[in-house]
């Protein structure tokens, strides 16, 4: 209406270049829209296949999971109740432990008790405490999930905005600080860095605090800095270099240089076309992030006296409390394996030029 | 004609070198970037203090004295003095030896588990032996290592041998992958097929034509791994479940200092610094490796 028809034709080229460019110049050879379509519609027919095989293939590992964690117990050595109770324990109590937790009764038994309170939601009671597992396991994976998820979005959000800013303005201080960041980052493991900041801000100069996870919402805040921080420093370093590294080699792409030709701005470039396919990369590591991050909490939760999902584990390691440690593992092992579940289908998405088997 | 024949000149003498001198082009072609050297430096220092550890430490690292505990860093103590006046440096460079050798003995032990594993599955590929290995390799990646590494430990019993194992356990199935990914490609090669056509039996092929060539990714991976190893070693012995006291183990340190965070900083400080520094090792000498294995970042 308001657009001539000399710029309606301006606009539909603007809309090709557009879309092709946020393709990251992957669509082929853009006459021929016929093979084009048909070629995305062989490709999600893959990704579709694909994704089911992968969601499939988690049911025998689960499967799996559940035996090795199951055979735990029977691998220990001797017998378990006395593991469990301790040198000092009566044969009545012996007794209650075994008959308790069904070790009275034969291998194939115990599996089928063990598989049955699995498939119900069961995961036992603690022996020491008398909870059901479960819900201990609701309490605490409240803070763990609190914790890991501020991580590691405070995270991807500063190493993300670090890498790009730094590989596309190279002439700034960023990508010296993206450097020592990553450094700092493999230098101190998470444990380290939490027993050094511990030390500097709890015991030297004493402004944060240095235990629990606080009551109320700034509270709560307040109490994960120094956790989030440890936990968070090494993603920061990460990030930002996997981000740079990979924002390069997409600014010397040829789909960014037609965009140049098209004399797009340089910032609508950079951020819109060029990130978009930068980011790839570190989208697919913060799938594993999480099972890295699971683990790296147990050492944070502990110093930092967390009661999360990591704490939960190693006292019940402690503890000798063995229903809560299969549940622990249980629950931390299938969130690790939905996250990565999640990471390998998404990315296929993301990136349609990925090939599989 | 030409072309062919040199190219079989060249493959006859690299086939020719011996281990020796291909190690020693890999170790120059690491020294010759600087991070592949300062790495390769703070790696011998740590192999040094590790074989030397009794003609290093200025002390016993056990000889207690109470009268100097939480000694700040001085003449006599060059490091200070942890909770029992036991010599800090004289315990950082045994704990030298706790570190080298869970590394070592580690990677070693699960590279060599999950690269034999993952060579047979690639090359029964598609037969039943290949889904169950692909099984069991997806079963223990599905854990999160350190927490796979603790249960393990916690059944085991906390002891340097079954860190080890526990750590070893968790990590095979890395190096299994790799392997069979490997194997996939290799075992489409002439030379491979030639051995075949010749009637040699399965297991001559997969150690003699197989495994050498496809260490390459396995050995940078080695590299990395390491690190990590003496990361977890160190987490579980701060957690009381690696190393027993009172071995010194940079593990166990820390974990005293942080029992006596408020009395004295420098039992922290000490062993942290000492981890920091064995990371940066073997992170800057596993980039070395990394670009030394691969011909195409070699010469740039």
């Amino acid at each position: 209406m308001g657009v001539s028809h000399h710029g309606q034709r301006a606009l539909n080229k603007f809309k090709f270049v557009h879309h092709a460019l946020l393709c990251g110049g992957k669509s082929g050879p853009p006459h021929d829209m016929a093979v084009i379509k048909t070629k995305i519609k062989e490709g999600s027919k893959i990704m579709l296949q694909y994704s089911f095989k992968r969601v499939l293939w988690v049911f025998p590992t689960l499967i799996g999971v559940l035996l090795l964690l199951f055979s735990l117990t029977y691998f220990l050595p001797g017998d378990p109740a006395t593991a469990i109770l301790g040198p000092r324990a009566t044969p009545e109590l012996i007794e209650e432990i075994n008959s308790r937790l069904h070790l009275d009764r034969s291998m194939p038994v115990r599996l089928g008790y063990y598989l049955k309170g699995i498939a119900q939601g069961d995961l036992g009671t603690s022996v020491w405490s008398g909870h059901s597992v479960s819900s201990l396991m609701m309490e605490a994976l409240g803070h763990t999930a609190m914790l890991a998820v501020t991580t590691l979005a405070v995270a991807a959000a500063i190493g993300i905005i670090l890498g790009a800013f730094g590989a596309i303005r190279q002439d700034t201080p960023i990508s010296g600080v993206v450097t020592v960041a990553s450094l700092m980052g493999v230098a101190l493991p998470d444990f380290v860095a939490a027993l050094l900041l511990m030390l500097v801000f709890c015991v030297k100069i004493p402004i944060l605090p240095a235990i629990g996870a606080g009551e109320g919402f700034w509270d709560m805040i307040v109490h994960l800095i120094l956790p989030a921080t440890a936990l968070g420093i090494g993603w920061v370093g990460y990030l930002a270099r996997l981000t740079h590294e990979s924002m390069v080699d997409v600014l010397e792409a040829d789909y960014i240089r037609t965009a140049r030709a098209f004399a797009i701005p340089q910032k609508s470039i950079a951020y819109v076309y060029a990130l978009k396919n930068a980011i790839i990369p570190t989208i697919t590591v913060l799938g594993l992030g999480v099972g890295k991050l699971l683990g790296g909490a147990v050492f944070v939760e502990i110093i930092f006296s967390r009661p999360g999902l990591g704490k939960l584990i190693v006292d019940a390691v402690y503890a000798r409390d063995f229903p809560v440690l299969q549940g622990g593992i249980l629950v931390a092992t299938v969130l690790f394996v939905l996250a990565n579940l999640l990471a390998d289908i998404s990315y296929g998405f993301v990136n349609p030029q990925i090939q599989y088997d | 004609m030409n072309t062919t024949s040199t190219g079989i000149i060249q493959k006859k003498r690299s086939l020719t070198l011996g281990w020796t001198q291909n190690i020693t082009i890999i170790f120059k072609s690491i020294a010759k970037k600087k991070g592949g050297l300062i790495g390769s430096i703070f790696i011998a220092i740590m192999l040094l203090c590790a074989a030397a550890a009794p003609w290093l430490a200025p002390f016993d690292p056990n000889e207690q004295n109470i009268l100097q505990r939480f000694a700040g860093p001085g003449l006599t103590h060059l490091l200070g003095t942890d909770y029992l006046g036991r010599d800090t440096l004289s315990r950082i460079i045994y704990g030298c030896r706790i570190a080298v050798l869970v590394a070592f003995g580690a990677v070693s032990l699960s590279s060599i588990f999950g690269v034999f594993l993952g060579v047979v599955a690639g090359y029964n590929e598609g037969k039943k032996f290949d889904y169950f290995i692909i099984w069991l390799f997806d079963i223990v990646r599905s854990f999160p290592q350190i927490i796979l590494a603790l249960a393990i430990v916690a059944v085991l019993g906390p002891s340097l041998v079954n860190v080890v194992i526990a750590l070893a356990f968790t990590a095979f199935p890395f190096y299994g992958r790799i392997a069979r990914a490997q194997t996939l490609s290799v075992k489409e090669t002439d030379y491979v097929k030639a051995a075949e056509a010749m009637g040699q039996k399965p297991i001559k092929i997969i150690l003699k034509h197989i495994t050498p060539n496809i260490m390459a990714p396995v050995i940078v991976c080695l590299g990395m791994d390491m690190a990590t190893m003496v990361i977890w070693e160190s987490g579980l012995s701060f957690l009381g479940l690696g190393v027993r006291p009172p071995t010194a183990s940079w593990g166990i340190m820390l974990r005293n200092g942080y029992k006596y965070i408020q009395v004295s900083p420098w039992t922290i400080v000490w062993p942290a610094l000492a981890i920091a520094f064995s990371m940066i090792a073997f992170s800057l000498f596993s980039d070395g490796l990394r670009v030394a294995l691969d011909p195409k970042e070699r010469n740039r």
